[in-house]
C-alpha cells in the first residue's frame, strides 16, 4: 500500500541526531520489572509503532519518555537534552511532548473548544482570544470545528479521541506520544482517528504509537518495534517486518495480530 | 390584640435579626469553604505531615460541640486579640463548618478520574495548575449536593452565637417571649422564618447545581 502513496511524503531525517534517544532504560513498580533495559531512537518525522502482547511494557515506555512516571535508570534525550537529568524541569519538558490517551481523558467539565485552549492559555500564557483562534483552527484540522461548544460526555468516542489529539497538537508538541488510541473505541469509529493520525504523519509529525492496528502500521508507520518481556526484541522496517521478521516470536506475534485483525474486519 | 397583628409585629421584630442571622451564614460558610477547600486539598494532595494536620483539624473541630468553638474563641482568644461577639461567634461556626466541608470536598477530590491529572500534567501543567485549573474545577461541582445541605445545617447552627449575645433571630424571638409571655408565637415565628429561609437557600442552591452539573 505504500506505494499507492503521494510522493512528497516528509521522510525520516536520518541523518540529524534522533530526536528521541533512549538509553538502558529501566522501570519497576513495585516489585514488577517492567522495562529490562529499553534502547530505542525515534528521528525527525519518523512515525515509529510500538508493537507486542499486553503487559511488555509499551505503554510504561510513553510514560517514561514524557516522564509521567520517570525511568529508575536509564537515560532519554529529547532533542539532545537528557531530559532524566537531575534538576530538569520535568513541566517543561511536558509542553513539547503531546500525549493521547486510551480512555481519551477529555477534561469532563470544559467544552471541546476549552479543552485545546485551556494548556495554551494557562501553560503557554497564550492570549485568550489568540488561543481560541488557534484552537479552532486545531479542531478543524481534526475535523470537529462544529463541535466545538460540546461538551466531552455529549461526543462520541472517535470524537473524543480527536478533540484530545486536538489538545495535544495545541501545545505544538515536537514529539507525539499515542497510548492505544483506538482500543476503547468500537470499531466503525477507530477509522476517523486513525485517519486523523495518518494525516499527522503525512504533514511530517513525529509520533511514537502504541496499537494493535497492525493495517495502520503497516500504512503509515516508518519503523515498527517489537517488544516483548520489557525488551525490544526486534525494530525494522514495516514490510520486512511483516513479511521476513527475523525472530520466530516477532513472527509469530506478528501473524497471530494480522489473522485476528482480519477476522475482525470480515465481521 | 389581635392575633394576626401580635404575629405582624413579632415578624418585623424578628427580621430586624435577619441581617444578622444571613451574614453570620454567609460569613461562616465562605470561610468554611476557604478552610475546607485548602484542608481537603492537603489532605489528599499535600505532603504527609501537612495531610495528617488537615486530618487532625477535622477530626478535632468535628468532635467539639460547635458552641463550645464559640466559646473558646469568644472568651478566650477574643480577649487577646480584639472581636466583636458578632466577628467570634461568625468565625468559631465557620471554623466549625471548615471541617465538615474539608469531608465534603475530599470525598469529591477523590471522586474526580486519575485521568484528569494525567492528562493535566502530559500538557505541560504542573502539579498545582492541574489542581487549580483542573481538578478543583470537578471537584466542586461533585461537592454541591453536599455543600447545599452543609449550608443548611449552618444557616440553623448560626443560632448558636445567640449564646454570645449577639441579637440574632432566635435571641429577637427569646426577647419576644420573655416580654410578651407567648413563647408558642415568638418560636413558632422564628421556626417559620427558618424554614422559609432553608426553603430559599435550597432552591437557590439547586439552580446553581443544575447550572453547573458535570455531564457524565
Amino acid at each position: 500500500m505504500a506505494e499507492a502513496l503521494p510522493a512528497d511524503i516528509p521522510l525520516p531525517d536520518l541523518s540529524a541526531p534522533p530526536l528521541v534517544r533512549i538509553e538502558g532504560v529501566q522501570k519497576s513498580f513495585g516489585a514488577t520489572h517492567v522495562l529490562k533495559g529499553i534502547n530505542l531512537s525515534v528521528y525527525r518525522r519518523q512515525v515509529v509503532v510500538l508493537v507486542g502482547p499486553s503487559g511488555t511494557g509499551k505503554s510504561t515506555l510513553l510514560r517514561c519518555i514524557n516522564l509521567l512516571s520517570p525511568p529508575d535508570s536509564g537515560c532519554i534525550w529529547l532533542e539532545e537534552q537528557e531530559i532524566t537529568a537531575p534538576g530538569v524541569n520535568q513541566d517543561k519538558v511536558r509542553q513539547r511532548i503531546g500525549m493521547v490517551f486510551q480512555d481519551f481523558n477529555l477534561f469532563t467539565h470544559l467544552t471541546a473548544l476549552e479543552n485545546v485552549t485551556i494548556g495554551m492559555t494557562k501553560v503557554l500564557g497564550i492570549k485568550k482570544p489568540e488561543a481560541r483562534e488557534k484552537s479552532m483552527w486545531e479542531l478543524e484540522r481534526v475535523g470537529l470545528a462544529d463541535r466545538a461548544s460540546h461538551y466531552p460526555a455529549q461526543l462520541s468516542g472517535g470524537q473524543k479521541q480527536r478533540v484530545a489529539i486536538a489538545r495535544a497538537l495545541g501545545m505544538d508538541p515536537h514529539v507525539m506520544l499515542f497510548d492505544e488510541p483506538t482500543s476503547a473505541l468500537d470499531p466503525e469509529l477507530t477509522g476517523e482517528v486513525l485517519e486523523v493520525m495518518q494525516n499527522l504523519a503525512f504533514e511530517g509529525d513525529t509520533m511514537i504509537v502504541v496499537s494493535h492496528e497492525m493495517q495502520f502500521a503497516r500504512e503509515v508507520a516508518d519503523k515498527i518495534v517489537f517488544m516483548e518481556g520489557g525488551y525490544v526484541v526486534e525494530e525494522g522496517d514495516p514490510d520486512e517486518m511483516f513479511t521476513n521478521a527475523r525472530t520466530d516470536r516477532t513472527r509469530e506475534f506478528l501473524n497471530k495480530i494480522a489473522d485476528f485483525g482480519e477476522t475482525k474486519n470480515k465481521k | 390584640m389581635p392575633f394576626l397583628e401580635k404575629f405582624y409585629t413579632t415578624i418585623l421584630f424578628l427580621l430586624e435579626g435577619l441581617g444578622v442571622t444571613v451574614s453570620v451564614t454567609v460569613i461562616a460558610l465562605a470561610v468554611g469553604f476557604v478552610l475546607g477547600v485548602l484542608m481537603a486539598v492537603l489532605r489528599v494532595y499535600g505532603s504527609r505531615p501537612l495531610a495528617a494536620l488537615a486530618a487532625a483539624y477535622s477530626v478535632i473541630v468535628r468532635a467539639v460541640p460547635v458552641v463550645v468553638t464559640i466559646f473558646i474563641l469568644y472568651f478566650v482568644i477574643a480577649s487577646i486579640i480584639n472581636l466583636t461577639p458578632f466577628l467570634a461567634g461568625a468565625l468559631a461556626l465557620g471554623f466549625a463548618s471548615g471541617a465538615y466541608q474539608s469531608e465534603i470536598f475530599r470525598g469529591a477530590l477523590q471522586s474526580v478520574a486519575p485521568g484528569q491529572m494525567t492528562a493535566a500534567r502530559a500538557i505541560g501543567m504542573s502539579r498545582v495548575q492541574a489542581i487549580r485549573h483542573i481538578i478543583l474545577p470537578q471537584a466542586v461541582r461533585l461537592a454541591l449536593p453536599g455543600w447545599g445541605n452543609e449550608a443548611t445545617l449552618v444557616l440553623k447552627d448560626s443560632t448558636l452565637v445567640f449564646a454570645v449575645g449577639v441579637p440574632e433571630m432566635l435571641r429577637r424571638a427569646q426577647y419576644v417571649s420573655s416580654r410578651t409571655l407567648e413563647p408558642f408565637l415568638a418560636f413558632g415565628t422564628a421556626a417559620l422564618l427558618y424554614l422559609v429561609l432553608t426553603m430559599l437557600t435550597t432552591f437557590v442552591l439547586s439552580r446553581v447545581e443544575q447550572r453547573y452539573r458535570l455531564l457524565t
